[in-house]
């Protein structure tokens, strides 16, 4: 009975719980989708989960010696950066990928900002987005194996083509897309998170809510429990609304705050996810939901003990019970209402301004594939052929192709001298692919411009680019044909975009649609 | 009907099965005795003796010296052998008056005599209270005769027993309601007798199931009395928490629950109103509760108050297998004072003396990290408040936000946040450093502007 006692303020005792525990859980609950990802697209994908996670406890590791640092990679915050990221990428990605992006996660976003708790948005998240804007065409690559390239559901979904809502559920089947794209895996990770207490339920029932929301009213599909259903399911959007916006460092702390939060991300999801492009959608919702955290934080602040409303007055129990249990969730009604009638009155506004920029460009494309015309016309034989397709795809050969309009051109003396004809695709990457394509009365192609192409940057998008599409112009041929590997020399063959054969394909059926409709059509 | 419940709240081990089964012992003591001048809330009491005085058991030896101060009574019959500064459980030295005890334990005339209540007028009873020296001896020693006082007595809707004991490991309150369960309820009667327009609550945890079947089934003879029993949950016990669940009431820090109809006490407390008043027997005793894992025989003892810790812990077997304890407290882990001086007394709001064999403390330092802002003291704080947002405050001594934004001097120091942090961030203790400075800088401030005047 020597030593010295202890004294310390109180309170002497602590809860089980910490940091490296409240890590665990997250890893705990994210091992089911892990598992299914492995399972279903092999041992690829266990090696990117691997590379990843090792790559950023290797990355805090190091910095935290070179810097100086008291070394916290046992908390266990690194692997779950890690596995997060790894869980965002597909499994045929390059391997420099994961390590890459695990490293800029730890070190730029995390690391630089003072550690675990500091960092302003969620590393992996950030990571994610990194190597969305780096590496664009690759990390849109779905492909898996030998088979033909396959889009993602969301594709599929964006291009009108049915999807199958139970393959996307379970992942399995030939569902391409992250390694953690089984969604029933999800979200079994995520109800354990809920059971433990580790997350609350305000931020993934605000953001699944609200996206479910501006989706049906936005969609362009209205309630179609098919159509929000297999939006719910692909994007990511599960396991953003469940792993990557409920991040404790990057989200509000109090309930009203992760409310608006989770509100905020479920709009901006939705709103990227109708108007632009759909699979990163929820990726950067949740980074600027993320940076908006300090400001909720800052407005949002509860009112304590002896403030609120049953302060001094003595309230009959059965009505303080039911505003209590309202009002959460009035607060999300009203936020959702204000930003939904917010959002359609700017699209009202801006709609009719919208669809005659549309009108212009059209035309400046019909001049731009039929110069020597003088007069451009409609003509009642091909308005009268268009309406026969009633809007729907027109022929067999060219994949998904549309007729939108034919219009001839007459020369001064007033005889006809070519056509426009403006036809669609919905076999590009990103979704609809519209073009003219200007045709003498011989038959040869004058040339082709686009009036709507949105495809990957880099990648779809240069078949915009002169090398392409003046492959098209003064060839006579019945139909032209792709050629993937390039350096063509037959005069029929169009060489392909390199690395953007589905763009390229689109193209070159839309063009031939348009060729086949004048043959049948015309003279 | 769901039972009410205050929001927030965490659950830490309760350990009380290491005594809940122990009755209480009668445990007299053998040395000399201490009484610190300080033991209440308020300015310190007065000697009335001096060294070398004889005195009897129950007998005034310092009085009350202002409005908010409380009698001290003499626990002993012996002799004063010093009035001097000794060290005091909170680890400061403070006045003290010594007394050489003399092991008879003579009563002072009059102590123990059976009396009617019903024969006193109210202020008779108030003045009984005072003379006995009664505190509030659930732990925050606010003087009882001045609770007891309200400015309007007819505006008090509800007198509650605090019987909840939501702290870890004590069991004294469950003994005592388990044992003088009558007693507790005539007491309750005589605080009643001065609210005339108010109901009487017995606050319980489900987790003391005997003491609520005692209670409830004397509570039967007691028509304005009711028995509460309400979920586990720390901390339950508090004032503020204790009138949330009876009465539905919330008030601010600065409002005193008789602002609000409400006067609580805590079961000991009211234990002691009946003996003084009824039984004509001051504040001399008090169940006290010695547990831990450190300690040979955890044991609930009513003892004196005065005697020594030393004492106590020797009475209940000493360290267990001779290894001395890492840490001790007097009361339990969440609100406890820890203390490293066995020599010191107990005092009238000693509820336990708990000693334990590893420090959480120290192994929560070493997995401490930066604040993951998990927002799990936001939602534990009973208080309402937010606490991961004050710690960022008190880091930059941001005191006008901390006061005024974030209302951080309603913390009642619970240490509900600092159990629950997975970071292990000491938030309690820095809100009680950002409390006293905050206090500082306005007692600073109200002396330059008494000054200028």
């Amino acid at each position: 009975m020597s030593g010295l006692y202890n004294i310390s303020s109180s309170p002497h005792t602590r809860s089980r719980l910490s940091t490296g525990r409240v890590m665990m859980d997250v890893v705990i609950s994210l091992l089911p989708a892990a598992c299914v990802g492995v399972w279903h697209f092999g041992l690829n994908a266990l090696l990117v989960i691997l590379i990843s996670i090792g790559t950023a406890v290797l990355t805090e590791l190091l910095f935290d010696i070179v810097a100086k640092r008291p070394v916290t990679v046992t908390d266990g915050s690194a692997v779950v950066t890690g596995l997060l990221l790894a869980l965002c990428l597909s499994p045929a990605v390059p391997l420099f990928i994961p390590i890459l992006g695990s490293m800029f996660a730890i070190l730029f976003v995390k690391c630089f900002f003072g550690g675990v708790g500091k960092n302003f948005m969620n590393p992996a998240l950030a990571g994610r987005c990194f190597l969305l804007i780096s590496f664009s065409s690759t990390m849109t690559n779905y492909q898996y194996s030998d088979a033909v390239s396959s889009a993602t559901p969301l594709v599929d979904l964006g291009a009108e083509k049915t999807v199958n809502l139970t393959q996307m559920f379970l992942g399995t089947g030939t569902t391409t897309g992250v390694i953690g794209c089984s969604i029933l895996a999800l979200m079994i990770g995520g109800l354990y998170l809920l059971v433990i207490d580790a997350i609350t339920w305000e931020i993934p029932v605000a953001t699944l809510a609200v996206f479910a929301l501006f989706v049906g009213i936005f969609g362009g599909h209205g309630f179609n429990p098919q159509y929000i259903v297999a939006h719910l399911l692909g994007g990511g959007i599960v396991m953003g609304a469940f792993f990557m916006a409920t991040d404790p460092v990057t989200s509000p702390v109090t309930t009203n705050g992760q409310l608006l939060y989770g509100a905020l991300i479920g709009l901006l999801a939705g709103i990227f996810r109708i108007y632009a492009t759909a699979a990163d959608s929820v990726s950067y919702a949740i980074i600027i939901g993320n940076l908006a955290t300090p400001l909720i934080d800052e407005f949002i602040v509860p009112l304590p003990f002896g403030f609120r409303k049953n302060a001094q007055v003595p309230d009959s129990e059965t009505s303080s019970f039911n505003i209590k249990m309202a009002k959460p969730a009035l607060n999300l009604f009203v936020i959702t209402l204000v930003a939904g009638v917010g959002l359609a009155g700017v699209f009202n506004m801006t709609k009719d301004t919208i669809e005659e920029q549309k009108r212009l460009a059209k035309l400046a494309s019909y001049e731009e594939v039929l110069p020597e015309a003088e007069t451009l016309e409609y003509d009642d034989k091909f308005d009268a052929a268009v309406e026969a397709l009633g809007g729907g795809v027109y022929g067999t050969d060219f994949g998904k192709a549309y007729i939108n309009e034919v219009i001839v051109g007459k020369d001064a003396s007033g005889a006809t001298m070519g056509y426009v004809v403006s036809s669609s695709s919905n076999d590009g990457f990103d979704g609809t692919i519209t073009l003219s394509v200007g045709v003498l009365e011989d038959g040869t192609v004058t040339g082709i411009a686009f009036t709507e192409l949105a495809e990957t940057a880099g990648m779809g998008m240069r078949c915009g680019d002169p090398e392409f599409k003046d492959q098209f112009a003064g060839r006579n041929v019945e139909r032209f044909t792709l050629n993937k590997a390039g350096g063509s020399t037959a005069d029929d063959e169009i060489d392909s975009v390199s690395g953007a054969s589905i763009s390229s394909g689109a193209v070159v059926n839309a063009v031939n649609a348009a060729l086949a409709f004048l043959q049948e059509n015309a003279g | 009907m769901a039972r009410r419940t205050f929001r927030g709240g965490v659950h830490p081990i309760g350990h009380k099965e290491l005594t809940k089964d122990a009755d209480f012992e009668l445990y007299l003591p053998k040395e000399e005795m201490v009484y610190p001048l300080n033991q209440h809330i308020g300015r310190p009491a007065s000697p009335v003796v001096k060294k070398g005085d004889a005195v009897l058991a129950g007998q005034i030896i310092a009085e009350a010296s202002a409005f908010v101060s409380a009698n001290v009574v003499s626990s002993c019959s012996g002799k004063v052998k010093a009035v001097e500064k000794r060290r005091s459980i909170g680890g400061s030295m403070v006045d003290c008056i010594v007394i050489e005890n003399d092991g008879l334990f003579e009563n002072a005339p009059g102590v123990g005599e059976k009396r009617d209540p019903s024969a006193l007028t109210n202020e008779e009873i108030l003045g009984k209270i005072k003379d006995a020296g009664i505190i509030g001896m659930g732990g925050a020693g606010f003087p009882t005769h001045v609770k007891l006082a309200p400015k309007n007595a007819d505006a008090i809707r509800w007198v509650i027993a605090n019987g909840a004991e939501c702290e870890p490991y004590i069991t004294c309150d469950d003994r005592l309601m388990r044992a003088k369960a009558e007693q507790i309820l005539q007491g309750m009667d005589v605080m009643l007798r001065l609210f005339p327009n108010a109901e009487g609550v017995v606050v319980i945890e489900d987790n003391k199931p005997e003491a609520i079947a005692e209670m409830q089934k004397a509570a039967q003879k007691h028509d304005r009395i009711r028995i509460q029993p309400c979920p586990v949950k720390y901390p339950q016990g508090g004032e503020r928490s204790c009138i949330s669940v009876v009465a539905g009431i919330e008030y601010k820090i600065t409002q005193l629950p008789a602002d609000v109809g409400c006067v609580v006490e805590n079961v000991g407390t009211i234990y002691a109103i009946y003996q003084a008043v009824c039984e004509s027997t001051p504040l001399m005793e008090r169940g006290v509760t010695i547990t831990g894992d450190a300690v040979t025989r955890p044991c609930n003892l009513m003892t004196r108050i005065g005697v020594s810790c030393n004492e106590l812990l020797t009475y209940a077997g000493g360290f267990k297998d001779g290894v001395q304890a890492a840490k001790m407290m007097a009361g339990g882990p969440m609100m406890g004072i820890a203390f490293d001086n066995l020599t010191v007394p107990v005092q009238k709001n000693n509820n336990a003396l708990t000693f334990l064999r590893t420090d959480e403390v120290v192994e929560a330092e070493k997995l401490q990290t930066n604040c993951i802002r998990c927002g799990r003291c936001n939602r534990v704080c009973p208080m309402g408040l937010t606490p991961q947002m004050m710690s960022a405050a008190f880091a930059k001594r941001d005191y006008d936000r901390y006061e005024n934004k974030l209302h951080g001097l309603e913390c009642i120091s619970c240490g509900s946040c600092a159990f629950i942090c997975p970071a292990k961030r000491p938030l309690t203790q820095e809100f009680k450093v950002a409390k006293a400075e905050i206090m500082a800088i306005k007692r600073e401030q109200q002396a330059k502007e008494g000054a200028k005047k």
